[in-house]
């Protein structure tokens, strides 16, 4: 029951974390100390048992939304989100691949195109000139 | 809905620190203390957690201080005080307020002699 109480706490307080990339390092640790600090002095003053009370608890927080922007308006800074470099990466990673992908469909699209224009052009000449004997 | 609650936001802004301000005047508060207390009262936080941001600016500008202490049941509490700066913008707040209230009672017609 401890264990579960102090995931959930443990969650919460990284998701606030996750939102405040942007905010100097010190201000950081002060809030998600201070929210900590909070939630453990509730849990213990009114001697929370049960995860549904610690939730309430979390729930008159606010949203690590809402708490995150508060953070950010009263300290001047803009939410940047720490998924921006991954995802550039991911994009990056994701065009080296499609280019490699599409200059290889091409070869074998040519590769294909090139060998079977003369297996064409190698049957078809003869088959031109086959028939025009018998025709006559 | 979404004007009302701006209002609200616009109305907060500027005026809820120095309600946290009087609240450390004649004694020092911890955190869970001023955040219950405001959270008790109708739009004045939008959220509990909201509150330690603010306290952080205020005791960055030098209005607040805070020092941790250790308690008898349960983890240590950060109490925080009123510093002298802090006590000079509260009084100047109060002067200005009560002529700014006076003002807009007195245009938008909600004063008690309007």
């Amino acid at each position: 029951m401890k264990t579960r109480q102090n995931d959930v706490v443990a969650e919460y307080l990284r998701e606030v974390d996750q939102r405040l990339a942007g905010l100097p390092v010190l201000q950081r640790r002060e809030l998600l100390n201070d929210l900590a600090a909070h939630i453990a002095a509730e849990q213990s003053e009114r001697n929370l048992g049960s995860e549904g009370e610690v939730i309430e608890v979390l729930e008159r927080l606010g949203s690590p939304e809402v708490v995150a922007a508060a953070a950010h308006e009263e300290a001047g800074t803009r939410f940047t989100p720490p998924v921006g470099p991954n995802r550039s990466r991911f994009w990056l990673i994701f065009g080296i691949v499609g280019g490699v992908v599409l200059v290889l469909f091409l070869c074998a699209f040519f590769a294909f195109f090139a060998s079977s224009g003369s297996s064409v052009e190698g049957p078809a000449a003869p088959a031109v000139t086959a028939p025009a004997p018998s025709a006559s | 809905m979404a004007d009302a609650s701006q209002l609200a936001t616009s109305l907060r802004r500027g005026t809820l620190e120095f309600c946290v301000l009087a609240m450390v005047e004649t004694e020092d508060r911890y955190g869970n203390e001023l955040v219950r207390r405001l959270g008790g009262e109708p739009g004045l936080a939008a959220g509990e957690g909201t509150i330690y941001p603010l306290l952080s600016r205020l005791r960055r500008s030098g209005w607040l201080e805070s020092k941790w202490v250790e308690s008898p049941s349960g983890p240590p509490r950060r109490y925080y005080g009123l510093t002298p700066g802090g006590r000079s913008a509260l009084d100047h707040f109060r002067a200005e307020w009560v002529q700014f209230r006076q003002t807009v009672d007195r245009l938008v017609g909600t004063g008690e002699a309007a």
